[in-house]
């Protein structure tokens, strides 16, 4: 490592005066690929970072005065609704959930708002990138599965929290399509109330979820005949949004993000994916039975949902939740960590804290809201960890991020400075002040 | 059943022993932290604190090395354990409800919520209108009837509740179109609210004197015919007298101050309010009212009357003045508390003192019962949490709790437990399909006789 | 027996000529199980004009009596449901329907399509049926009676159950010309419910709201009863107090009878009782084996529901149901037996199980919990009148107490068990073969 930095130093002095560069001097360095560095430095230039080491010096770099405070990469959420929803009960703010069983082209950084208040508050705590997606929970947490319930609502964009349009905070366009894999909704097995609607039997809402099944597959197989026609330069080809979205999807080029809550969504899922030949990623499972094991013989990356959440059964242990991440940690899946919503998005590196509580390693909770993140999404060569040639998504604590006594001191993305004021900051600074 | 083993356990535990905790760091909350420290819990006291105890003939010693040891948490909002609906939203007035009457001992988010270092709950009617129902404080005494739960001594309370939830009902939504639900109801309004409230006392203290002139009445050798006993009034009269708490749902300043005005008015206190998102902006009415805070760490964004929330809305109530505790309103969150309480540290940059007392000895202020519980001093019941690490880590993890003395979680006997139901499934569900296969095998053998009888059958070999 | 058929072929005649039906019977050398007293392994029952005249060994038989040869065969008092809707054919599941897959709980009052005034609190009287009184709802034209009196049951205690306070019960036999025949005693009782419309439905939309409603409502009546004694002690210059038909109904019932099925509902179920102050019944238990010692205590008369909690018939087969209702399963028949050994008074109910099939599979299983059969049967007959204060006209075979006799060849609700006659009030009915099983019953075969 130390000869590493030697080597760096020489690199060091070749910057042109052109370049934008600022030197980050004086920090305890957690890279997370790597061990950490004492009394380290990182330039960054163009946004970049440029090296790493103890004893870096630039002429002509600003220099930022570290102060001893703690250095980590930007933390990822890698599944909110950050920029497409701002009040949630409110509708006409909320741009999540579209209309439609099958809307694949829909792509959730056209409507992602640079002035949603959320995107300051969520990257106050640390959080740089957020995957944002075009729809809300799964169908296994909401109240209805209409036969008209969404299927693929769309294509999730990982978001990067500064920046003046959102051309400008598009890290990757179209990293996943998102997917709410069909459920059979469990039966109430005690009437509370008088009247409401009839039960439905199991038979019937298994037969329902076979025919969505059905509708899936029929809904893949049309992609694959439309790529067909397309490549073969069909005479009679017609362009269709919707199919076209799926060519990537089709060629594995464009991971499906399966929201998957319960054993059988992901069994499912898993059969479907081998099926379809497609890339999956298993997102927001909660009871996942035994299918740790084949998760992991399969190489499906999962996207964890909230850690701090219910037993989903009675006789479910108390710490169900809590020691899922660290029951897939075990079993060899790669996972990372999403909230799956706007409000509480700036609380996943206490998600990852909690899991670590219970029984995943703590280098590995942090490797969950980083590198991992950025790996299962594809962007790994650029965030998720403090390496050369990286971007400069970067955090200065006072101490480890997933703890809540931490503060974040400063943060920077793409190599810029970020404020860390929000609406709350500003408020609570305004009536402070009241006499 | 988990309420099953849990009675089991408890009887089985020999009755109000000496425990001695020693060598654990111990969070008193209100005489700061004391290392390498010691707690005697006797008669589900806690008999002596310090550094150098020794244990009496008899006592049973943990040792707790490298461990911490906090006051029970104590939550000022929950849901939790009520059977049935917890909102009788049905009416704008609602007091004769009592939660009381709906305890659930057997609800398993009782158990969750201990193993997350909870032993007290201030138990609350829902927010579907402006004055709700009676509410009660309780002990997590798992495995104990109804009766149990109750925390005795502590003062019951009433709900209120301000803004968007009570006058939904004025307006309701479409999300709950029915042809009920369209029945709208008064009040739709903020004003609607405030006049609400008032009409009900107004209407309370017509019916105090009503008795008054009553029992008068008697007293004089008349005959009057009594006046009608009204369960909805009761509990409003109890509040004039200062026999009730009244823990109001708020969210905005101008509602916390109308309704502050109003009890001054009406000649009755209101005891907490609870979320209290923008109660920083008042927090010097509030403060100068006396009531507590009950607040949120950091929800925001959720609903329109919330979008002046802030996490810093404790720090800036602490800082002038107001009792702040953290609460829940959830049966997740209130097994976890003390994350919340940590926050507090980085959001305005409280002290982990005055974090940890948003959890522990405020709450236990604003429901009344602080002479009792909320810190480790004393004289208090013994509602201990052990925990691994610092309890506003959010790696640390709890050991064991105890309540009266009484150890109510171990993680140890937990992971016992956890076998032991499981097997007692296996074994239910072997016998249950055992049964099953008999009866069917049974049915199938009748089936075949009759179809045999009836010539259904086709001839052996024919197939 | 060739006596006995010709017995019986001009008995039938008689009935098909619309004769005057026999009035005196003699069921000759028959083993009785009086209930009340010992067992008589060899006796007479003398029936006149719809009452037992005599029972005893060696009695002399009257001449106009029909004699029914008992060799071989047994007396019982006739089986009473403690709790039902028999009789009431409004609440009667439509023929042929599965009883219990569609039926349970009966009479459950329907959400009203159209926008109902509002209800503004107790004093509106929502899902009240107080005052409703089953005795003059029953019929003999209720189709369940046939098939129920097949399986020897006579009697019932009979509510209209609508509503939150669900109206007053009547004791009934389940026979008659006409439905005031069938009534032997009213009211029995009022039967509460602690259902809900839910949230959003109107006052009261919860069980707590359910609860405080009743307890307004008896406070209301104590005030009513003494403002209508003072008015009554001091007419002149007191105000006269309003007519209240709801606290009228209230005010009839003998006792109350509360629900309580899980061990938290028996509980609150019994300190509800004891702060309502009046005679009260708890009915359900399903959950009961956790609370013996205390029902013992409470000394509350119990009804044990025979519909045992069991397997939702189509359940997702990764639904594992929690260990509280793989307990409840397991363990509800046996609490029959438990409340026996712990010497507490009880008498079933079947709520919705009203098929012959599905009544003796319940009884079944109690006897298997390890119910002494004759307890199983003092739970049927003589315990379920107690309950109501009326044994000293049912439940047992007595001189003196109505005819409701069930005579059987083998042990009741034993499958090869037939029954043979059934006198409700004296009036004898030959089951011409047990109904068959009902939908739901057929199904388990498949």
């Amino acid at each position: 490592m130390r000869s590493q930095a030697l080597l760096l130093l020489v690199a060091v002095s070749a910057i042109a005066a052109d370049h934008e560069s600022l030197l980050i001097q004086n920090v305890t360095i957690h890279p997370v690929t790597s061990a950490e560095i004492k009394g380290g430095s990182v330039l960054i230039v163009d946004g970049k970072i440029a090296a790493i080491g103890t004893k870096l010096s630039a002429r002509g770099a600003k220099v930022f005065d570290g102060k001893g405070l703690d250095l980590y990469p930007g933390l990822i959420n890698a599944g909110s609704n950050v920029g497409l929803s701002e009040i949630s009960s409110i509708r006409d703010t909320v741009d999540i959930d579209e209309i439609g069983v099958f809307n694949p082209q829909l792509k959730a950084e056209v409507a992602f708002n640079p002035s949603s208040e959320h995107v300051q508050i969520v990257r106050a705590a640390g959080i740089t990138t957020v995957l944002s997606l075009p729809s809300s929970r799964g169908e296994e947490f909401s109240p209805a599965s209409a036969v008209d319930a969404p299927i693929l609502p769309g294509q999730g964009a990982l978001m990067h929290l500064n920046g003046w349009t959102w051309e400008e905070m598009a890290l990757k366009r179209g990293a996943a399509l998102d997917m709410l894999f069909p459920i059979i909704p469990s039966v109430p097995r005690r009437e509370q109330t008088i009247g409401g609607p009839p039960q439905r039997t199991y038979s019937e809402l298994e037969r329902e979820y076979k025919v969505k099944l059905e509708q899936i597959a029929n809904f893949f197989e049309d992609a694959r005949r439309y790529a067909h026609a397309k490549a073969a330069g069909e005479p009679d080809f017609q362009p269709d949004p919707k199919l076209e979205a799926m060519i990537p999807v089709i060629e594995g080029r464009r991971p499906i993000l399966v929201r998957a809550g319960k054993e059988r969504a992901i069994r499912d899922a898993i059969e479907f994916a081998e099926k379809e030949k497609v890339r999956i990623i298993i997102a927001d499972p909660h009871d996942i039975g035994s299918t740790a094991e084949l998760l992991a013989k399969h190489g499906i990356p999962v996207v964890l949902g909230e850690t701090l959440t219910l037993p989903l059964k009675e006789d479910d242990a108390y710490d169900s939740q809590y020691a899922l991440p660290g029951q897939l940690f075990k079993a060899g899946v790669k996972f990372c960590f999403g909230t799956f919503d706007v409000e509480f998005a700036r609380n996943l590196p206490f998600q990852a804290a909690a899991a670590s509580a219970f029984g995943l390693p703590p280098q590995d909770a942090l490797k969950a809201v980083t590198i991992n993140a950025a790996e299962i999404f594809g962007v790994a060569d650029q965030i998720g960890s403090i390496e050369k040639g990286k971007l400069a998504d970067l955090i200065l604590t006072d101490g480890d991020p997933l703890e809540a006594t931490t503060s974040i001191k400063a943060e920077f993305i793409v190599g810029k400075p970020v404020n860390l004021e929000s609406r709350h900051t500003r408020l609570y600074e305004k009536w402070n002040a009241r006499p | 059943m988990r309420t099953l083993l849990a009675f089991i356990a408890l009887t089985c535990a020999a009755h109000a022993e000496s425990i001695l905790i020693r060598n654990a760091t111990l969070l008193t909350v209100t005489k700061g932290t004391i290392q390498n420290g010691s707690v005697l819990i006797q008669d589900g006291k806690i008999a002596a604190v310090g550094t150098n105890l020794s244990a009496p003939a008899g006592a049973t010693i943990i040792d707790a090395s490298g461990k911490f040891l906090s006051p029970g948490l104590i939550d000022c909002h929950s849901h939790t354990a009520v059977e049935g609906s917890v909102n009788e939203g049905s009416l704008s007035d609602s007091s004769m409800v009592n939660i009381a009457d709906v305890l659930d001992p057997s609800d398993i988010n009782i158990y969750r919520a201990l193993a997350g270092g909870l032993t007290v709950s201030n138990v609350l009617h829902g927010s579907a209108n402006a004055i709700g129902g009676q509410t009660i404080v309780i002990k997590l005494r798992w495995g104990k009837p109804a009766k149990g739960l109750i925390f005795e001594g502590a003062k019951p309370g009433i709900k209120f509740a301000l803004g968007e939830n009570p006058k939904r009902q004025g307006y309701p939504s479409e999300l709950f179109s029915s042809p009920a639900a369209q029945q709208r109801r008064y009040p739709g309004t903020r004003l609607g609210v405030e006049d609400e409230i008032r009409e009900d006392f107004t209407q309370a203290k017509i019916y105090q004197t009503r008795w008054k002139l009553y029992n008068e009445d008697r007293a004089k050798g008349v005959h009057p015919i009594p006046p009608r006993r009204d369960l909805r009034l009761e509990p409003l009269v109890e509040v004039l007298e200062g026999k009730r708490y009244v823990h109001a749902h708020s969210y905005r300043a101008d509602e916390i101050l109308a309704l502050i005005r109003t009890a001054d008015d009406m000649g009755f206190k209101i005891r907490t309010f609870q979320h209290v998102l923008e109660g920083y902006k008042v927090a010097k009415e509030i403060a100068a009212h006396g009531a507590g805070a009950s607040t949120f760490s950091d929800w925001y964004g959720y609903k329109y009357e919330v979008i002046d929330a802030t996490p810093y809305n404790a720090a800036i109530m602490t800082r002038k003045g107001v009792v702040v505790s953290l609460n829940s309103d959830s049966d997740e969150l209130q097994r976890h508390l003390n994350w919340d309480a940590a926050k507090m540290v980085r959001y305005g940059g409280l002290t982990p003192d005055q974090a940890l007392a948003m959890v522990t000895i405020n709450p236990a202020k604003q429901l009344g019962i602080e002479d009792k519980v909320g810190s480790i001093e004393i004289g208090k019941s013994a509602d201990l949490v052990l925990y691994d690490k610092h309890p506003l880590s959010n790696y640390s993890k709890v050991l064991k709790v105890w309540i009266d003395g009484h150890p109510y979680f171990d993680l140890d006997q937990d992971l016992k437990d956890r076998i032991t139901l499981a097997d007692r499934k296996k074994d239910l569900i072997a016998k249950e399909k055992a049964e099953e296969d008999t009866a069917k095998k049974k049915a199938d053998t009748e089936r075949r006789a009759v179809d045999k009888k009836e010539g259904k059958l086709p001839q052996e070999g024919a197939l | 027996m060739k006596r006995l058929c010709g017995l019986f072929f001009v008995c039938a005649l008689a009935a098909m000529l619309r004769a005057e039906p026999p009035s005196s019977f003699a069921i000759r050398d028959a083993r009785v199980v009086t209930v009340s007293g010992s067992e008589l392994a060899k006796a007479t029952v003398l029936v006149k004009d719809g009452m037992i005249v005599d029972v005893g060994p060696n009695l002399a038989i009257p001449a106009d009596a029909w004699v029914i040869d008992g060799s071989g065969l047994t007396v019982y008092p006739g089986f009473i449901n403690a709790l039902s809707t028999w009789g009431i054919p409004e609440v009667a599941p439509a023929a042929g329907a599965a009883s219990r897959a569609t039926a349970a709980p009966a009479a459950t009052p329907q959400p009203a399509a159209t926008p109902q005034p509002r209800v503004r609190g107790p004093e509106d009287r929502p899902q009240n049926n107080s005052y409703e009184r089953a005795a003059d709802l029953v019929k003999p034209t209720d189709h369940r009676l046939e098939g129920i009196r097949a399986i020897g049951f006579t009697t019932s205690a009979t509510f209209p159950n609508r509503g939150i306070l669900a109206g007053q019960g009547a004791l009934i036999d389940l026979a008659g010309d006409q439905g005031a025949d069938m009534v032997v005693a009213q009211p029995i009782g009022e039967q509460i419910n602690l259902r809900t419309g839910g949230f959003r439905s109107g006052f009261p939309g919860s069980l707590m709201g359910v609860i405080s409603y009743v307890r307004q409502l008896y406070l209301d009546l104590d005030q009513y009863q003494q403002a209508k004694s003072i008015y009554a002690a001091h007419v002149s210059g007191t105000p006269r107090p309003e007519y209240d038909h709801y606290l009228e109904g209230l005010a009839e019932a003998p006792r109350i009878l509360l629900p309580a099925d899980q061990a938290q509902q028996i509980d609150r179920m019994t300190s509800f009782a004891q702060e309502l102050k009046r005679p009260a019944v708890l009915y359900g238990m399903h959950e009961a084996f956790l609370r013996i010692d205390a029902l013992k205590q409470a000394n509350l008369p119990l009804l044990v529901n025979l519909h045992w909690p069991e397997k939702a018939r189509e359940a997702d087969p990764t639904d594992v149901p929690s260990l509280r209702e793989l307990e409840m399963r397991a363990n509800a028949p046996a609490v029959p037996a438990l409340l026996t050994k712990a010497g507490v008074h009880f008498a079933f109910y079947s709520e919705g199980a009203d098929s012959a099939a599905d009544i003796r599979k319940q009884l079944k299983r109690a006897i298997d919990g390890g119910l002494p059969r004759a307890d199983a049967i003092r739970a049927l007959t003589l315990s379920a009148a107690e309950v109501y204060g009326l044994s000293d006209r049912v439940g047992s075979i007595d001189k003196g107490k109505i005819a409701n006799l069930v005579v059987t060849k083998g042990e009741p609700f034993e499958e090869k068990t037939t029954v043979e006659y059934v006198f409700v009030d004296g009036k004898l009915f030959k089951p011409s073969k047990v109904p068959p099983a009902s939908p739901a019953g057929e199904r388990g075969r498949n």
